[in-house]
């Protein structure tokens, strides 16, 4: 079986993944940021007690959170252009996993916050602080902590769902796999490498989710 | 006091307070004025509403009807500004509930230094002298977590005093304390009262009553029933209410 698995091939097309792994990166990275941002922006409305912000952000979360990352990437890829807008598909694919990974982040940091306990909130409130001082200085900074785990298993999802972008021909990791795949008819060597890779970054992220952990420090342990 | 349109007040003065939990009226036609520098201990049977009457003090409840005149500002109107007010009241919890992501100095300069707009330097000089004062000179750097109930209830009152507030408010500060503490916390109350602090306590420490407090009130079921000074009320109480009361908590 193994005298079919051609080694050779994987090394000729290296260059080839390892510029898929690196659009991965990068691509992912900045996915995540955005999703950070439409995360945290849509948690602060869904927080809100007025009905104004909160129920748009439940409905966009829901929306989301009920349909599948594929249709909401062709949506942007093939039904924006029919409205007029015409982004290129490495931006669309950034814009797709933004706004789909922040759905789910919003809810990640919204449980984060309302984790921690009522007496943290009324200490605050009794020492003076306003909405915002009890936010940056006692919820946020103990949520952010209860957060971290969470956040890393979205990013991993994050990095595994860009693999979609491959259908919009953005030449990511995937991608390379495919290619070797169609050019040589070798998909046992192509999505095997491909799944190499992937399970590097899975180590990587979860390195960086061990370090900002021990960076956070351990002293936050809750009485 | 003038423009709330109401006679000469005390420090805290309820006239006819009452609130609601749903159909239930946890605070009934509440009336009673502290004086400033006054000592009034809280004690009642569980469920009897003396939590909920210092909560609404510093606005941790609300009120529903009757008037609540805390230092000459009456809350619940617009005028009142609720946050700058709450810096003048100290409030110290059952739970403790210290910032658990910061030191015991830290715990205790975070609001002088970001609500009192305190310069840090000088905030870290009076933290490390309220810690000293309450006997934990040497646990400036601990995280609540290193410290036990005791010592963690006693960084909360010098969280409190960090304020320099006009009134401390106490909700049962001993009742999740192990025995062996809960007098290292009265010690350091006491001290608090003989400095002249105005203060509610709600608490069932006897020794603590009869040593710095003006006056007990005896709640239950929502209402004050018997109010007097702790020698009159643990001596002679004169309702079947407090006798109950009394019996049950002196029985042991």
């Amino acid at each position: 079986m193994l005298e079919n698995f051609s080694f050779r091939t994987i090394v000729e097309y290296l260059p080839l993944f390892g510029q898929g792994l690196i659009t991965t990166v990068w691509l992912s990275a900045l996915s995540f940021v955005g999703a950070l941002i439409v995360g945290i922006v849509l948690c602060a409305m869904n927080l809100q007690r007025g009905w104004l912000f909160r129920v748009p952000a439940k409905a966009y979360i829901d929306a989301v959170r009920a349909t599948p990352l594929l249709a909401q990437l062709y949506f942007l890829y093939f039904g924006l252009p029919r409205l007029g807008f015409v982004l290129p598909e490495l931006v669309v694919g950034i814009l797709a996993l933004s706004l789909n990974s922040g759905a789910y982040i919003a809810e990640i940091i919204r449980a984060g916050i309302l984790s921690i306990p009522r007496g943290q909130v009324e200490a605050s409130v009794a020492s003076g602080m306003t909405y915002v001082q009890r936010m940056r200085l006692v919820v946020l900074p103990q949520a952010f902590k209860v957060t971290i785990p969470p956040l890393l298993g979205q990013g991993i999802v994050l990095v595994k769902d860009s693999a979609l972008l491959s259908l919009i021909s953005v030449s990511e990791l995937t991608r390379a796999g495919q290619l070797l795949a169609s050019d040589r008819f070798m998909p046992a060597e192509g999505f095997l490498t491909i799944a190499a890779f992937y399970l590097l970054l899975y180590y990587g992220l979860k390195g960086l989710a061990g370090v900002s952990s021990r960076w956070l420090g351990t002293a936050g342990a809750r009485t | 006091m003038t423009k709330t349109g109401l006679a000469k007040t005390g420090m805290i003065d309820f006239r006819g307070v009452n609130k609601w939990f749903g159909t239930l009226n946890v605070l009934k036609d509440i009336t009673l004025s502290v004086e400033p520098r006054e000592v009034v201990v809280v004690c009642g049977p569980s469920g009897s509403g003396k939590s909920t009457l210092i909560r609404c003090v510093n606005g941790l409840e609300a009120i529903k009807d009757g008037d609540l005149v805390v230092d000459g500002q009456r809350l619940g109107d617009p005028a009142t500004n609720m946050t700058q007010l709450r810096t003048e009241i100290g409030f110290v919890f059952q739970s403790f509930n210290l910032y658990p992501h910061k030191t015991a100095l830290e715990n205790v300069t975070l609001a002088p230094i970001h609500v009192r707009k305190i310069p840090r330097a000088e905030a870290e000089k009076a933290g490390r002298e309220l810690l000293a004062k309450v006997g934990l000179a040497d646990k400036v750097n601990a995280y609540p977590a290193q410290l036990s109930g005791g010592q963690q209830q006693r960084v909360a009152i010098a969280r409190c005093l960090g304020m320099r507030p006009k009134i401390m408010l106490f909700d049962e500060p001993t009742s999740a304390l192990d025995p062996e503490m809960i007098s290292e916390v009265l010690d350091v109350m006491v001290a608090v009262a003989e400095e002249g602090m105005t203060m509610m306590v709600v608490t069932h420490e006897m020794g603590f009553a009869r040593k710095v407090a003006q006056r007990v009130v005896f709640m239950d079921a929502g209402a004050i029933v018997e109010s007097g000074t702790p020698e009159e009320f643990f001596s002679h109480p004169k309702t079947d209410r407090s006798r109950a009361f009394l019996s049950k908590i002196l029985r042991h």
